[in-house]
């Protein structure tokens, strides 16, 4: 996980907002329209599209026998069995694209996540930031677990540690910048970038050596002898997108629902039966 | 101007019209409402030189008392201003009315639902089939920000009291006093707490307490972790239709509080929420959601924000009324709904949405001390004051806004006790509190203060022209003694208990009504026993002429025995006094307290009580429920008044005429002032 986040990361960091952060519909755009390209050609390549052609043309004449012979239902019950069976066919028949678009086409979505969900937070803004533990790691209680803050980071209440092994700070950023608070849990230690005020940038809300790391790349994966296991920003701002919607939530529908688009907008010109 | 002025021009070209068209160029109006601000206090710290930029807006313009409504309570005296007419008119006679059928009091907010709908249970939910009656606001009339909107003015209307259930408007307006919270109350807090709080005897404690254990889960010694619920809207899907929710009846959401074992400060977590707090500090606003359906299918969005009373070693924890999600509330707090949403965006954050956020129930239940109550209070006057600068960002040359300030009403109502700011030497209030009173004698004081400074930027902001005006509902007075009215009219033979009772309550079996002529309900209300229109009346209509009269001259005789004081200063008929179509629901008589009186909780609730008359020892201490006279409002404007003696509906009627608009024949008042 940690090579393919270095890898991906890297990857995207030289070829994302080639216009700056501060333009995300270059990306916005460019990107779904790439990833729907994409789908189809791996649609062509690995389906088996006479079958897709047939399981939809099975599907369109049972439907219309449901709809010819409304009125008898010995037919309608068989057409409509067989409709939903050859649904199942033309699913199946998907899945081996699926499958193999799955981990690219959320790559993407992940890295374009990344660089456009989040603001930096305002300069005097009040941040939670958590430590969780590693119980499978262990040697570390929550008492041991310190932080350094750099010039412009203040802590505003003394940390809390809880019974659960998670300690937790509030902290606000006096000044703008990408700060490095650094944790030390025994004689590990780990950094968490908080990016405050400035431009538009890629921001970074979680470190973590579970399996959201795969969602949250912008960091380095904890090692796995950290007693870390995570490390993250409570406090999040969505970036405004102007016209496209905002947040993790909002990059995520806006990405498929515009590969959907221009995936049967171009499936023709491509010769792909979808 | 705010909105397109090609809207206007479209209307005018229509027709559909017959009111004036408003000049493109003129001067707009901003109109800051304080509740209860006193004329009494405000000249005073004129004259002290504490009050700078109010006395300059004096002397720039006029600054005169403005009569109040008749009672003299907010939701009246509002609706009086917003609709130019008097209770007759708007049918907002008091905060509670009654349903004569039953004799149990009502909202004066809301109009009876008859029909809640057809519903079918499935799998344990109620499933609504056929919608039933809307809950509509009760006031009637036309708001005065509809008429200018219809003639092109661009109008803000920001937290204005009595307007939850929201009427239908096409003016930009955000509900204030009487908007709900998640509950469905007037603000339910909760009190987690390992030791149960002692009420005051006779004082029932308006928050829900919660008796929680601190547990400790790491097995240290040392308790670390507290788990709660946070209770929402009522589980209306579970509820048979009509119901009243009961205890357990509300969607719930849990509270989790890790300790820290050192130092007392915790982590909050509610829902997927966390804070960290301190002792002794407020958390930010955070979100929670409760969900109505499975699988979030219904998410209703709430905001809550606690207080770390007390971490180590004992346990009390504030979480504050479950207020509606700004950014997308359930339920309509706006018009157009989403005027709520935008006003968050340009706060970058949830504010208060509930009509009166100042926490006066902890207060009085004893959970908060003074500053704790003025902590909080410090938090809404922190969103009042961000959400004023938004109006008046948005403000340009002829816009109409009306910005409410809730400084001054509810901290003069809980801290009058400590000081009374209006007569100096009186004797110290019966709730004095001499520990904190040094403390907190200049509070109210300070809030004035506080609006001065309000007031100052407003002026240095708005265009050179604009009409600015600053009004209140009414002013206020030391409330020292409480009087139980329906014992008053039990021992004075208008009310009769059943046998074997002495006291108890109107609607619980506990009177005679085949011998009851009269009974109050509300602040100020008092109704005859009427046949044919309570459920078990008995005073005929025909005598009721000679029962007002009667009843009116030996409410004006009765004498307070501790003071040689007449509590009463007027009674009124409603038929009096009142004007319009809503004449029917008017109270039989108003009565009007003087200075220091008032009408018991209890009786205000349909409560006999065993004594009729008492010290007020309730740290509620300063009131305004009594004969208008006595509590008059204030009206300052930036331009010199062409009339004096003005009362609310001129204010109204002012606003009409500076847009050039016709006075309808229901409304009440005249101008003071045109462009």
């Amino acid at each position: 996980m940690a090579l393919f986040n270095h890898l991906t990361t890297a990857l995207f960091d030289a070829i994302l907002a080639p216009l700056g952060h501060g333009r995300p519909w270059f990306d916005l755009v460019l990107w779904p329209v790439l990833g729907g390209i994409t789908a189809l050609l791996v649609i062509k390549a690995v389906s088996n599209q006479a079958g897709i052609t047939r399981a939809k043309g099975r599907i369109q004449v049972h439907l219309l026998e449901v709809v010819l012979f409304r009125d008898d239902l010995r037919t309608v019950f068989p057409a409509t069995a067989k409709a939903l069976a050859y649904n199942l066919l033309y699913l199946a028949y998907n899945i081996v694209p699926m499958l193999v678009m799955i981990v690219p086409m959320t790559t993407i979505l992940v890295q374009l996540v990344s660089h456009y969900a989040y603001a930096p937070l305002r300069v005097g803004d009040s941040v939670t930031m958590v430590v969780e533990l590693d119980d499978a790691v262990g040697g570390v209680a929550a008492a041991d677990v310190t932080l350094d803050l750099p010039d412009g980071v203040v802590l505003e209440a003394p940390p809390v540690r809880t019974a659960e092994g998670m300690v937790a700070w509030r902290l606000s950023a006096q000044t703008a910048g990408d700060h490095l608070l650094r944790v030390h849990a025994g004689a590990s230690v780990e950094d968490k970038v908080l990016s405050v005020g400035g431009p538009a940038r890629k921001v970074s809300v979680l470190r973590t050596k579970g399996w959201e790391a795969f969602l949250y790349p912008s960091e380095a994966v904890p090692a796995s002898g950290s007693p870390i296991a995570s490390i993250s920003i409570l406090n999040r701002r969505d970036a405004p997108l102007g016209p496209f919607p905002a947040g993790e939530a909002g990059i995520l529908a806006w990405f498929f629902g515009a590969s959907l688009l221009a995936g049967f907008l171009l499936k023709d010109r491509f010769g792909v039966t979808i | 101007m705010r909105h397109n002025l090609l809207l206007g021009a479209l209307v005018t070209m229509a027709g559909g019209c017959s009111c004036g068209r408003v000049s493109l160029d003129q001067p707009g109006v901003f109109v800051l409402g304080v509740d209860g601000m006193d004329p009494v206090i405000l000249r005073r710290l004129i004259d002290e030189g504490k009050a700078p930029n109010l006395a300059a807006l004096a002397q720039a313009g006029s600054f005169e008392e403005l009569g109040t409504s008749n009672p003299p309570q907010s939701p009246v005296a509002w609706s009086n201003f917003v609709t130019g007419m008097d209770p007759g008119g708007h049918g907002v006679y008091d905060f509670l009315h009654r349903d004569p059928e039953t004799y149990l009091p009502i909202s004066s907010a809301t109009a009876e639902v008859n029909d809640p709908g057809t519903f079918v249970k499935v799998g344990g939910y109620y499933l609504p089939v056929i919608a039933g009656d809307d809950i509509l606001n009760n006031r009637s009339g036309t708001p005065w920000w509809d008429v200018l909107y219809s003639a092109g003015v661009d109008v803000e209307v920001y937290r204005i009291p009595g307007n939850y259930p929201v009427p239908s408007s096409d003016a930009k307006t955000l509900a204030g006093m009487g908007t709900v919270d998640m509950r469905g109350g007037y603000g339910v807090y909760t009190w987690y707490t390992d030791k149960v709080p002692v009420a005051t005897p006779g004082h029932d404690l308006k928050g829900d307490v919660q008796l929680v254990t601190v547990e400790d889960f790491d097995l240290d010694g040392i308790g670390d972790t507290v788990k709660g619920t946070l209770k929402g809207p009522p589980d209306l899907f579970h509820l048979a239709p009509g119901a009243l929710p009961g205890e357990s009846d509300y969607l719930t959401a849990s509270v989790t509080v890790s300790i820290d074992a050192a130092a007392p400060v915790a982590i909050i977590k509610v829902g997927d929420a966390q804070a960290v707090v301190a002792q002794g500090e407020w958390t930010a606003w955070m979100p929670v959601t409760f969900d109505a359906l499975p699988a979030g299918a219904m998410a209703l969005a709430g905001t809550v924000r606690f207080y770390a009373k007390e971490l180590r070693p004992g346990f009390k924890l504030y979480a504050s009324p479950v207020n509606f999600a700004a950014d997308a509330p359930p339920q309509a707090i706006s018009t157009p709904d989403d005027f709520a949403t935008e006003l968050a965006d340009a706060l970058e954050g949830p504010y208060y949405t509930q009509g009166m956020p100042e926490e006066t129930n902890a207060l009085k239940d004893g959970t908060f001390n003074d500053d704790d109550y003025l902590s909080q209070v410090g938090l809404v006057q922190n969103d009042a004051s961000a959400m004023l600068d938004v109006s008046l960002a948005r403000f340009s040359r002829g816009d109409a806004t009306f910005f409410y300030l809730s400084d001054i009403d509810l901290q003069c109502h809980m801290l009058w006790r400590h000081g009374d700011p209006k007569h100096p030497a009186e004797a110290p209030h019966p709730a004095f509190e001499a520990d904190s009173a040094s403390k907190h004698a200049l509070d109210i004081e300070r809030f004035y203060r506080h609006v001065d400074g309000l007031v100052g930027r407003v002026r240095a902001r708005l265009p050179p022209d604009t009409l600015l005006v600053v009004m209140s509902d009414h002013g206020f007075q030391p409330y020292t003694r409480q009087v139980h009215l329906n014992t008053w009219l039990r021992n004075h033979g208008w009310l009769t208990m059943n046998a074997g009772k002495s006291a108890g309550m109107l609607a619980l079996g506990d009177v005679d009504w085949s011998k009851t002529r009269a009974y109050a309900l509300g602040f100020n209300a008092v109704y005859f026993n009427v046949i044919g229109r309570e459920g078990q009346g008995i005073v005929a209509t025909e005598a009721l002429a000679g029962l007002r009269t009667q009843l009116a001259a030996e409410l004006l005789a009765f004498t307070d025995p501790k003071s040689g004081r007449k509590p009463i200063l007027r009674v009124d008929s409603g038929l009096d006094i009142y004007h319009g179509n809503r004449l029917t629901e008017a109270p039989d008589l108003v009565v009007g307290y003087d200075r220091d009186y008032g009408h018991s909780d209890e009786s205000t609730l349909g409560e006999i009580t065993e004594l009729e008359l008492e010290d007020n020892t309730s740290r509620w201490s300063g009131n305004h429920l009594m004969a208008p006279e006595v509590v008059p409002g204030v009206l300052l404007t930036s331009r010199p008044l062409r009339t004096s003696g003005n009362d609310l509906t001129d204010v109204t009627a002012t606003l009409y005429a500076w847009y050039g608009q016709t006075l309808p024949p229901e409304l009440r008042g005249q101008p003071f002032l045109t462009p």
